[in-house]
């Protein structure tokens, strides 16, 4: 399956091109948090200037996606969808719960409240609202598989595309910065007082951030039809659930491993014909430890590996759309960014990150991602022959 | 794609037991919950009882859920266990959980911490059960099943994605068995607003084919299928086609209709062009309640009829557009079933089954 179209937004920037600037400079749009009250202090990534024309009441996390959606589609050069067989396939945390506290706030202290976060919720559903908004017609799927939705949202569009359910598929993820999430991370003692340090020795936790990415796939076939480019494809997909607790990952990785030597089975490759990894790195203790001795089990300690997470947060259901979009375009620009905040060798952890932006060789790259839950997936890919 | 095995719990009862009975008995008044919001401070409401499981080993190793997971592992460890497969957790299985509004529940509690406790002193038990995917992941973790575990939320259909998704993993070798299903949850403030946006009926009765009068009555209740290509286990029927939006197999023959209608749309009436005068048509809303994925439960009573070969007639008869409505229990042939269900923008969501 081609990729033909691919967008982004993050604290890193509002699109692409924004978003390569950032990575060769290495800035760290992280500060704290303005889009609602609170008293805790955990630095974040939001996004600072949503493009004009998006903006939409209590739905921040649709405004993301829109953004990112419009991109990839304008990449891919679609506009009529009518008529087309299109899937859509996004991942999120935030825009499944009604976690509106001035409505519940209202219904607790007076016993009603105004229908209106009542009818933007209905409404609001990620994957009904971009087919609407679009015109797809094809199968709809909002997957809230926790961090690694926006991967697995990817994955299942991969499986629809492959049984002929559609034809074209618009997958990724989006969450917004949400004040419930934000406590809730805080609750479990993993929100990082400062800015996160992926892999780092001293690594003191996350930092949340907000944003979108969003890939259009679709079958060669369908790319040759519209006479549409592609340079890179989506190889393969795989999924593993560790079994083993609600918030910790196995310590031996057990379903990393399974999802990556699903995805590699898929993609038909070894794990020689990797260039790099986007990890998961969160900044966490336990997930960067699970993480990173399974990658240097699976692929070699001379692996080339990068969190962005450095860059814009942890953007939860969003993450894998994010890391996918710049998984590709680590591929399609031949270098990846420096892993910002990481500065001391972790000796539990047998390889560490690239200190600086690094030029990559081959044509595969993986992203990876770990999840609430102890979901894991992993994608795979790779350079089209010829590009 | 066959259902090979089936589990589920609702107010009605618990396994393909508690369904047959249901089925056979028709329709019951539920019973009532406390709605501190709604004037009467009470209203009608399908809810499962707890007490009631008989078997509660699986309940004690999961009691820091909340409620929607334990009615998910519960109908997903029935599924299993009904299916009769040895070992089936070693094998390659994949687990797909279908839910329109997850665990609110959970979630409206940690509204509360945050609300009385500030935002500093919040539980993060709660929290991580609040989370959409705990209850597939409760799953995993207390049936020990290590294959892709997915949890997916939508408002239309979102168990006939689960179903379409199953398909693809099982024809493309990503799994040999698929634990599909379907979870929904009653709460006050859900309940609320169900009163607040549509019509309550108030004596409990869901009158489905009255269609703009249906009155709805909130449901709650998880319903697994363990799914296979191949031919083995119990196998109650084969998932023909599953269609959303739009049913190109429309003009295809079968013995039943069974509709979704539950009141939850203000208008069901997009409905009626959809049945034939030649097929009877039935809907078994008024045993579960009201609920998004309802299709979950109308589905299981389709697969039991095609094993069983028996039909169940509607539960409740209500039917003042005197469409054909299936109207009496008894045995006899059953081939295939169209499960049909409409969502508020009136697209259609089909469901083939056959024997």
């Amino acid at each position: 399956m081609v990729i033909t179209g691919i967008g982004v937004i993050s604290a890193a920037g509002n699109n692409a091109a924004e978003t390569l600037q950032c990575f060769k400079r290495g800035t760290r749009n992280a500060g704290p948090v303005t889009l609602f009250p609170t008293i805790l202090r955990s630095p974040v990534f939001e996004v600072k200037h949503l493009p004009a024309g998006y903006f939409m009441e209590g739905l921040r996390t649709l405004s993301l996606a829109l953004v990112a959606v419009d991109q990839a589609l304008q990449e891919a050069r679609l506009s009529d969808l009518s008529r087309l067989r299109v899937g859509v396939c996004m991942g999120t945390t935030v825009a499944s719960q009604l976690n509106d506290l001035s409505f519940y706030r209202s219904y607790r202290e007076k016993g009603s409240a105004p229908m209106t976060a009542i009818d933007r919720f209905l409404t609001g559903n990620l994957a009904e609202y971009i087919a609407r908004r679009t015109g797809a017609r094809g199968p709809q799927a909002s997957v809230v598989n926790a961090c690694s939705s926006g991967t697995d949202a990817i994955g299942i569009a991969l499986s629809w595309l492959k049984s002929g359910l559609c034809d074209i598929a618009i997958a990724g993820g989006s969450d917004e910065l949400n004040h419930v999430p934000y406590c809730g991370f805080n609750s479990l003692g993993i929100a990082n007082p400062g800015l996160c340090a992926p892999f780092d020795r001293d690594r003191k936790g996350l930092n949340l951030g907000e944003g979108a990415g969003v890939l259009v796939m679709e079958t060669r076939e369908s790319a040759r039809k519209r006479g549409a480019a592609a340079d890179l494809m989506l190889a393969g997909y795989g999924s593993s659930s560790d079994a083993y607790h609600l918030t910790a990952p196995s310590p031996e990785g057990v379903g990393l491993k399974a999802a990556l030597a699903a995805a590699l089975e898929e993609a038909r490759i070894e794990p020689s014909a990797v260039g790099f990894v986007n990890a998961h790195g969160t900044g966490t203790h336990d997930n960067d430890q699970v993480e990173g001795r399974t990658l240097a089990e699976v692929f070699g300690p001379g692996l080339k590996m990068v969190s962005t997470k450095g860059l814009t947060g942890h953007t939860l259901g969003a993450a894998g759309g994010i890391e996918a979009v710049f998984t590709a375009l680590g591929l399609r620009e031949g270098w990846i960014p420096a892993s910002a905040g990481f500065q001391t060798r972790d000796e539990a952890i047998p390889l560490e990150p690239v200190r600086e932006a690094t030029a990559i060789t081959g044509s595969y790259a993986v992203s990876t991602s770990l999840a609430f839950g102890g979901t894991n997936a992993a994608i795979v890919i790779g350079r089209e022959a010829g590009s | 794609m066959k259902i090979v095995g089936m589990g589920l719990i609702c107010s009605a009862g618990q396994g393909t037991a508690g369904l047959e009975k249901a089925l056979q008995q028709g329709w019951k008044a539920p019973g009532s919950v406390a709605t501190p919001h709604i004037p009467g401070g009470s209203a009608p409401a399908y809810l499962v009882d707890f007490a009631n499981v008989a078997d509660k080993t699986l309940l004690k190793k999961i009691r820091r859920s909340d409620a929607v997971s334990k009615m998910s592992v519960l109908a997903a460890a029935d599924a299993l266990v009904n299916s009769g497969i040895r070992d089936i957790t070693q094998k390659k299985l994949g687990i797909i959980l279908a839910t329109a509004f997850g665990p609110h529940v959970t979630t409206f509690n940690f509204l509360d911490d945050i609300l009385d406790h500030g935002d500093a002193a919040v539980s993060p038990t709660t929290f991580s059960n609040s989370v959409h995917n705990a209850a597939a992941s409760y799953i995993a973790m207390s049936l020990n099943i290590k294959g892709p575990t997915m949890t997916i939320t939508q408002f239309q259909f979102s168990f006939q994605s689960g179903l379409q998704l199953a398909q693809a993993w099982l024809d493309q070798g990503r799994c040999d068995y698929v634990l599909a299903g379907a979870v929904d949850q009653y709460g006050d403030v859900l309940g609320y607003v169900a009163d607040h946006k549509l019509t309550t009926a108030k004596d409990g009765r869901i009158r489905p084919f009255a269609f703009e009068r249906a009155g709805q009555v909130p449901g709650e209740g998880a319903a697994f299928f363990l799914l296979s290509n191949k031919q083995e286990g119990n196998v109650f029927c084969s998932v023909d086609a599953i269609h959303t939006q739009d049913d190109p197999d429309q003009d295809r023959t079968v013995d039943i209709t069974v509709i979704d209608a539950d009141g939850m749309l203000p208008d069901e009436s997009a409905y009626l062009p959809l049945l034939s005068k030649d097929i009877p048509t039935t809907a078994y809303s008024p045993l579960f309640g009201s609920m998004m994925v309802g299709s979950a439960f109308n589905m299981a009573a389709g697969a039991l009829m095609l094993q069983q070969q028996k039909r169940y007639a509607a539960p409740v008869q209500d039917n003042p557009q005197g469409i054909r409505l299936l109207t009496e229990t008894g045995s006899g042939p059953v081939a295939s079933i169209r499960c049909l269900g409409l969502d508020c923008y009136r697209q259609r969501s089909v469901l083939y089954l056959r024997r």
